[in-house]
């Protein structure tokens, strides 16, 4: 059995700095690894990617993030991917990495992934060029984690974004934004390796349970959601 | 500002939610905005009572003249006491 521990949109600042520390500090009789869902700062700043390095370094589980729309905000994504790396946090985007738990290995493939919307209400490459953009973004995101997810070697397999893959974990949200909180082609793209779990955050007044066409377990795993400094899911090896 | 007289309720409640989205001191997406006549309600969560504070703040600065109700919560950031097992 793995345990995964995961939460996103912790939106976290200097003002928020150690307010999740004192429920990480026995993570490791909790959890083999912690997935971090995106949104993990306020802004996209180094000085709050600083906060966020501090809040997750020095934990007894390896650490693994994608990041989420707050943190590409202030245009500092290559800083901030650096100063949760000097941490020791893994920035997956559009690859994977292999973790040895022991028991068993578990691959994790991320992508903070995009909007467009799920089947039958989504937005297609169509018209203008920003439309052309904003779907060919979602595109490029779906393939990188399917090329990501199959390219893992190992005996788990998960898939972490910070967009919705699904639409059932954004119930809850206004129908009229489903759009901007995820896209089918995430969830086809969990589809086509044996993923045994997928977790994402983004959609604040979502639902937690999911799952892909497919059948594979979706989990929205946003603070608001979850209720509590993460969340855990027992995963059979 | 929102323009406050001949301003459809829905338009006002959707700049309050730009305000909140696009000012620096708030940057929240996850607040619900809705208006009845010159009140406001405002709900969703946050990480601080400091962020629901600015968000007080911002609503105030953009119209000054709403009565607001402030129902956003401050999510919990306790350790799980349970753990789902995923088959």
């Amino acid at each position: 059995m793995t345990t995964i521990a995961a939460v996103g949109d912790v939106h976290l600042d200097e003002d928020a700095a150690g307010r999740l520390r004192p429920a990480l500090g026995h993570i490791g009789d909790k959890a083999d690894v912690l997935l971090l869902a995106g949104d993990l700062t306020r802004h996209g700043t180094v000085g709050e990617a600083r906060v966020v390095a501090k809040e997750f370094s020095g934990l007894d589980v390896p650490v693994v993030a994608v990041l989420g729309n707050h943190d590409y905000h202030c245009d500092e994504v290559a800083e901030v991917t650096s100063v949760l790396a000097d941490a020791g946090i893994h920035v997956l985007e559009g690859d994977g990495m292999v973790l040895d738990l022991g028991e068993c290995t578990l691959g994790v493939a991320g992508v903070k992934g995009f909007g467009g919307g799920f089947e039958g209400k989504c937005g297609t490459a169509f018209g203008e060029p920003e439309m052309k953009s904003f779907i060919g973004h979602t595109v490029a995101a779906a393939d990188q984690l399917k090329s990501a997810l199959a390219a893992l070697d190992c005996d788990v397999r998960v898939a972490l974004t910070h967009y919705a893959p699904v639409p059932e974990t954004v119930a809850g949200e206004p129908p009229e934004i489903f759009p901007f909180l995820g896209a089918y082609q995430l969830g086809n793209a969990i589809d086509c390796c044996d993923t045994a779990l997928a977790v994402h955050g983004h959609a604040h007044f979502g639902s937690e349970r999911g799952q892909t066409p497919g059948g594979v377990p979706v989990r929205n795993v946003a603070q608001p959601v979850i209720n509590g400094a993460y969340a855990r899911y027992r995963l059979p090896t | 500002m929102a323009e406050q007289s001949g301003t459809a309720p829905h338009d006002r409640a959707a700049e309050l939610h730009r305000a909140l989205a696009e000012d620096p001191r708030t940057s929240e997406l996850g607040v619900t905005v809705t208006m009845r006549g010159e009140q406001v309600h405002l709900s969703g969560t946050v990480v601080s009572a400091e962020r629901k504070a600015e968000i007080d703040m911002v609503v105030h600065e953009a119209e000054p003249g709403l009565r607001v109700t402030n129902d956003v919560q401050i999510v919990s950031a306790a350790e799980p006491t349970g753990a789902e097992d995923i088959r």
